[in-house]
């Protein structure tokens, strides 16, 4: 993707009279009038607090809002020029904002701050979610202090979640990540992260710019680039993760996201996934991720149904993606009835990691075998909800830790399937 | 006859004519201390004969006034400060002849000259001191403030940190507690005594009618103590300078007052006024200039001036990068206290009592781009410039000498014995000379510095000439423009019909400034040191690209 | 009488030898091309086979749906068929030049009548096979769709896309060679149309709550009052 196309006249001025800094954060917006006036001053009081004497500036890549977001972020700013800012600092801080085309995806708006960065070079970057409501300034300094202090290239976060929560991630995309790299990242698809200018000058320049993944989904591919790329990661807690006015991410587009990325690095990164390396522990700061129990609606019936339908309607599909074997099981376990119904972590290890194969392969059309792997994510998830129903923080940990067990142990499987026959 | 810049042309018997009633505004001030500028006799420090030698050097260079630092006779405990005699001369700076016969020179090469008057306190060996305490009877027993407690005026802030505890001070001879604002060897005059009063204004007319141009008043803050109070810029402190200075207005028209009041400027506000001191220093922009420097970022700087309130347009600031004492900290916050000494002062040994005892030449790394610029805003801010002596040819310090000496070091005039300071054998100097091979004698020094176009001490020559060309630096006013690059700090001054546009280059990198100029669309900028032309102004935002630490001084004409 | 009959013999089997002698050398430079031409034909069809091989043409026929058919009806692979079509056309191209050497007249228009219909012969296979590609790709994706947002019968809405696209392609392709075309038109124009209709009618008349349930359930998100079947998210 041709730079010039990102870097509009005015945004390139900007860039310039900002001129070479320390820190970096970026802010991807897209209609957040409502929340980015918070998250920006929790941004200013976290840089004022615990790098005041650094060279700082917010960095705004806005997808085409309507209302008045980028306002509000240059608002931010910390100069001489604005007059009544009551606010202690030693220097100018510098908030600019601009619009990228394409939008509203995040991948642009990450090309957009990574090109902002690869001209204005600071030591540090951060990515910070523009409705992130629960952030404090303390969040900067968890994020921005391993890279700047402890020269980590990446580093992750970490949140104290509802159980329920991001039952994606935690059913498929951190077992299987944390499977083929070796290493326990928890948030694999995070929202907010640091890096270090040599990552981030070094993903910039791959060639993924102009694929699905450069607009959807580079935050997981941004992860996966680190674990492969032999960088130093570490995570870091940062505290509450709001789950509030977040359209519920349909299923299917969050599917391709992230499921659609992870199958699709897999062929780019083979020869990292398959070294043959122990999983390794990931430095944390912090501490471990923590689990609330608040009480929550789920329709649980209708995952189950959805899940019994679609291996029934699905049996020609799923039958040239899956082997007979897994097949089997799969349309035996769609024939419990539903107090009985378990969908075992094996059998869902196998059926990922079968799915993960034939994506490869494209045995065919590569969004057709994501969108087969719906319903079974959705019997997996009511097994997790079952399973867990009652259960507390400590219990549920340890049974995504079984199910990470699992899927480390059957990845040999998966090498199998790769070169071998359907 | 006099021109704009209060310095004539015309070779009669005094350049000087009382006339002009706001030379101050056009002056640029060199602050000299008669003991460290040129010894005559041999007895290893300087003397007014030696420095009525090397007039000639300071016209050369373009000053039209000098500030003495104080020549009284004195214990020197204060490096003059404590003075023991009002009416004389230092028996080791000369006599009072020589300083007469020195005044006319100064005069007569169209220099005035500026001497101290420390109002608040007096050495304890003055002899009013001596009769004061002698007995707590004594006629002068009330001009001085004595208690039989310390607790009075609890609460005021101590100003010498390093070296005094109280500012009471237990007299063994009267068994009274006596009141110093500064060392306990100066104990503090009672300002409360009409006598006190008036014995000072004499000691001031004494020297106004020997024909002295002006005072810098030590301490003035400090004249007066009520309880309650922190005993600073109290009304009735007020009150006694406008008395003087209504005496000074009827007696001497065109002489001047300078203020020494380290305070914010808001307090500092009420002695600028027509009825009080003509000048003031402006303590809080000093440290914000060399911050801004090391930030790289104009907002210290513009922000103490957004602060700095106007003052009525008979009176006028006094800008200064160092002088004798310590590049002072108090007014700033704490964070940038911390910020400064990290970044100027990381050996301790550096600092002093709230600040940091180095001369300008080593603060700036040597760095004789950064020595360029200071001075190029010392003369383009609005204000009357002072130059402490020595910072001309970049004069380098000496930490280890105690207190603050180490920027009293002997001026350096050649590479020769005792670097031209003073025939006496060296090791009887009042101060070791600077001897590394940096800043040296043999290095740094005039006279290897005249004989070169390119040298420090040329180039300021040059710049003062620049700015004795227009009055407009030193009466016009200023309009900060607040381009989107902060590491640029660019003013508009403007005087009558004419403007002049600075720009100044904070950064150690080549950086590009857009300036908003649309107001002075259709002028054409022409630089002021080499004159020639640049583009004129349009539309557009104004582009300029500048080097590191460079600066731009434009005169705007409309063609 | 006799001399006669031996003279016309002599002149006619003259006449023949005559005609034969100038027909042989044609006959040897058909044969000649015929055999040139079954050699360029294999030759073509082998590198065919091979590009084809290579550019996994059997994997985009797998996803045809076509693989699967000719295995039904016993046929070779679509690779292999390609090719052997290719070679028996490449043949018979050949043979027909070497039969228009031969100089018979009304052969040639014959002829040339082949070659020109060739191409629309291969527009019509090309028309059918991505047909068939199209059908099966927007069948899976019908499929999948309705199963994903838990309508009813998915199955048979992915048998109608099916049905529909095929039936679409088979009518472009016959139109393409030519064959009955209006006929064809017409009878397509009245299944899709009365289809549609069909369609219609039972969304329209039967399937009302049906169609505001699905729709409320697609344009969802842009409702903020709507109560969501759960407050799961996935990410």
């Amino acid at each position: 993707m041709p730079e010039e196309t990102i870097l509009t006249d005015d945004f390139l001025r900007e860039l310039m009279n900002v001129g070479e800094v320390d820190i970096l954060i970026g802010v991807p917006t897209f209609n957040d009038a409502k929340t980015v006036p918070q998250v920006v001053q929790a941004i200013r009081g976290g840089l004022l607090k615990y790098f005041p004497r650094q060279r700082a500036v917010i960095i705004n890549a806005d997808g085409g809002s309507k209302d008045s977001t980028q306002d509000l972020v240059r608002a931010a700013s910390i100069s001489d020029a604005a007059q009544a800012t009551h606010i202690q600092a030693l220097r100018t801080l510098h908030s600019i904002s601009t619009r990228y085309e394409g939008g509203p995806a995040h991948g642009r708006a990450l090309y957009t701050i990574l090109a902002g960065a690869d001209l204005l070079h600071p030591a540090a970057c951060a990515i910070i979610a523009p409705d992130s409501v629960n952030i404090q300034p303390e969040w900067i300094d968890r994020l921005l202090g391993p890279v700047v202090r402890d020269s980590f290239d990446f580093v992750s976060p970490m949140y104290r979640r509802h159980k329920y929560d991001g039952l994606l991630v935690r059913n498929l995309i951190y077992p299987m990540n944390r499977a083929l790299y070796g290493k326990k990242i928890r948030e694999p698809y995070p929202t907010e992260f640091a890096f270090s200018t040599r990552f981030g000058s070094y993903f910039f320049g791959q060639d993924i710019w102009s694929e699905d993944v450069g607009s959807k989904g580079t935050e997981l591919f941004f992860t996966i680039s680190a674990l492969s790329g032999g960088f130093r990661v570490a995570q870091t807690f940062l505290g509450d993760k709001d789950r509030i006015d977040h359209a519920p991410a349909d299923l299917i587009p969050a599917m391709r996201e992230t499921v659609g990325t992870l199958f699709w690095s897999l062929d780019r990164n083979f020869p990292a996934w398959t070294a043959d390396k122990p999983p390794e522990a990931v430095p944390t700061l912090g501490p471990q991720p923590q689990v609330s129990q608040d009480t929550l609606r789920v329709n649980r019936k209708r995952l189950y149904d959805m899940f019994v339908h679609g291996v029934a309607e699905l049996e020609p599909v799923l039958g040239s993606i899956l082997t007979p074997a897994t097949l089997e099981q799969l349309k035996a376990t769609a024939a419990l009835p539903e107090p009985r119904f378990r969908y075992p972590d094996d059998v869902w290890t196998r059926s990922v990691y079968e799915f993960a194969a034939s994506y490869h392969k494209a045995v065919i059309s590569r969004d057709h075998i994501i969108q087969a792997l719906a319903p079974l994510y959705r019997g997996k998830t009511y097994t997790f909800l079952a399973e867990n129903r009652d259960a507390g923080a400590e219990e549920v940990e340890q049974n995504v830790e079984n199910l990470c067990l699992e899927f480390e142990r059957e990845k040999p499987y998966l090498l199998e399937l790769w070169d071998g026959k359907k | 006859m006099t021109t704009g810049a209060g310095v004539l042309t015309s070779p009669s018997s005094s350049l000087i004519s009382v006339q002009d009633a706001l030379w101050y505004k056009d002056a640029i001030i060199y602050q000299v201390h008669v003991k460290a500028f040129c010894d005559s006799s041999g007895d290893g420090m300087g003397d007014f004969r030696g420095l009525g030698q090397k007039l000639g050097y300071l016209q050369e260079l373009g000053v039209n006034a000098v500030w003495l630092m104080p020549f009284f006779p004195s214990p020197l405990r204060d490096d003059g400060y404590d003075i023991a005699d009002y009416r004389s001369v230092h028996p080791t700076y000369g006599t009072l002849d020589d300083f007469k016969s020195f005044l006319q020179t100064a005069h007569e090469r169209g220099i005035r000259v500026i001497i101290e008057m420390v109002l608040n306190h007096t050495s304890d060996q003055h002899p009013w001191f001596q009769e004061s305490r002698s007995s707590r009877t004594n006629p002068k027993r009330d001009w001085y403030v004595w208690s039989d407690t310390d607790t009075r005026y609890r609460g005021t802030r101590i100003i010498f940190l390093d070296t005094e505890l109280s500012n009471w001070s237990w007299d063994p001879v009267s068994k009274q507690y006596y009141w110093h604002r500064f060392f306990s060897h100066q104990p503090d005059l009672n300002y409360d005594n009409p006598d006190v009063r008036e014995m000072m204004w004499e000691n001031m007319r004494f020297w106004l009618e020997m024909g002295v141009d002006g005072f810098r008043l030590d301490a003035v803050p400090y004249l007066l103590e009520r309880e309650g109070t922190n005993c600073e810029n109290l009304p009735e402190t007020h009150a006694i300078i406008k008395d003087y200075r209504a005496r000074l207005d009827r007696e001497f028209p065109g002489r001047m007052i300078l203020a020494e009041a380290n305070q914010w400027p808001a307090d500092l506000r009420p002695y600028l006024s027509p009825d009080e001191f003509h000048m003031a220093f402006h303590f809080p922009l000093m440290p914000r200039m060399f911050m801004g420097l090391k930030l790289e970022d104009r907002k210290p700087i513009t922000e103490i001036m957004q602060q700095t309130p106007s003052i009525p347009d008979a009176c006028q600031w006094c800008l200064f990068l160092r002088n004798h004492d310590e590049l002072t900290l108090e007014m700033v916050t704490d964070m940038e206290r911390d910020y400064m000494y990290d970044e100027y002062a990381r050996d301790r040994g550096m600092r002093l009592n709230l600040g940091i005892r180095r001369r300008l030449a080593p603060l700036l790394d040597n760095d004789r781009r950064k020595i360029e610029l200071m001075n190029g805003m010392l003369m383009s801010l609005p204000g009357t410039p002072i130059i402490y002596y020595g910072d001309e040819i970049g004069m380098g310090d000496n930490v280890n000498l105690g207190d603050r000496n180490g920027v009293r070091t002997p001026m350096q005039w050649d590479g020769g014995w005792n670097g031209g300071f003073s025939p006496a054998d060296p090791e009887s100097l009042y101060s070791p000379l600077m001897l590394n091979p940096v800043y040296g004698y043999q290095s740094v020094n005039v006279k290897s510095q005249e004989r070169f176009d390119h040298s420090l001490l040329s180039w300021m020559k040059g710049i003062i000439k620049v700015r004795k060309s227009t009055p407009v630096f030193g009466r016009g006013s200023i309009e900060f423009l607040y381009p989107a690059n902060h590491r640029v700090l660019a003013y508009m001054r403007q005087y009558g019909k004419e403007t002049i546009l600075a720009v100044n280059n904070l950064s150690s990198s080549a950086q590009a400034v857009e300036l908003d100029l649309k107001r002075h669309k259709g002028n054409i900028l022409i630089e002021m040191s080499g004159r020639n032309i640049f583009p004129r102004i349009g539309d557009l935002p104004y582009l300029l690209t500048l080097g590191p630490y460079q600066f731009f001084w434009f005169r705007l004409r409309k063609i | 009488m006799w001399d006669r009959f031996v003279f016309e013999l002599t002149q006619a089997t003259q006449e023949i030898i005559r005609d034969v002698a100038q027909l042989l050398p044609r006959l040897m430079v058909m044969l000649l091309i015929v055999l040139i031409g079954w050699l360029v034909a294999y030759i073509v069809k082998s590198i065919l086979r091979s590009i084809l091989k290579f550019a996994r043409f059997e994997r985009l026929s797998e996803n045809a749906g076509a693989s699967q058919f000719l295995r039904r009806t016993e046929l070779p692979s679509s690779t292999e068929l390609i090719a052997r079509v290719v070679f028996w056309i490449a043949w018979i191209g050949f043979i027909l030049l070497g039969i228009s050497v031969l100089g018979i007249v009304g052969l040639q228009q014959h002829v040339s009548n082949f070659f020109g219909y060739l191409p629309r012969f291969f527009a019509a296979l090309f028309v059918l096979f991505f047909g068939m590609l199209a059908a099966s790709f927007f069948s899976r994706a019908a499929l999948l769709g309705a199963v994903n947002a838990d309508l009813p019968s998915p199955r048979l809405i992915s048998s109608t896309v099916r049905t529909l696209i095929v039936v679409l392609t088979i009518s472009m392709a016959f139109e393409e060679l030519g064959l009955a075309e209006r006929t064809v038109i017409v009878a397509f124009a009245i299944v899709f149309g009365s289809l549609m209709l069909g369609l219609a009618l039972a969304f329209g008349l039967g399937g009302r709550d049906l169609a505001r349930q699905f729709l409320e359930r697609r344009f969802a998100r842009y409702k903020t009052t709507e109560e969501r079947e759960d407050e799961l998210s996935p990410l």
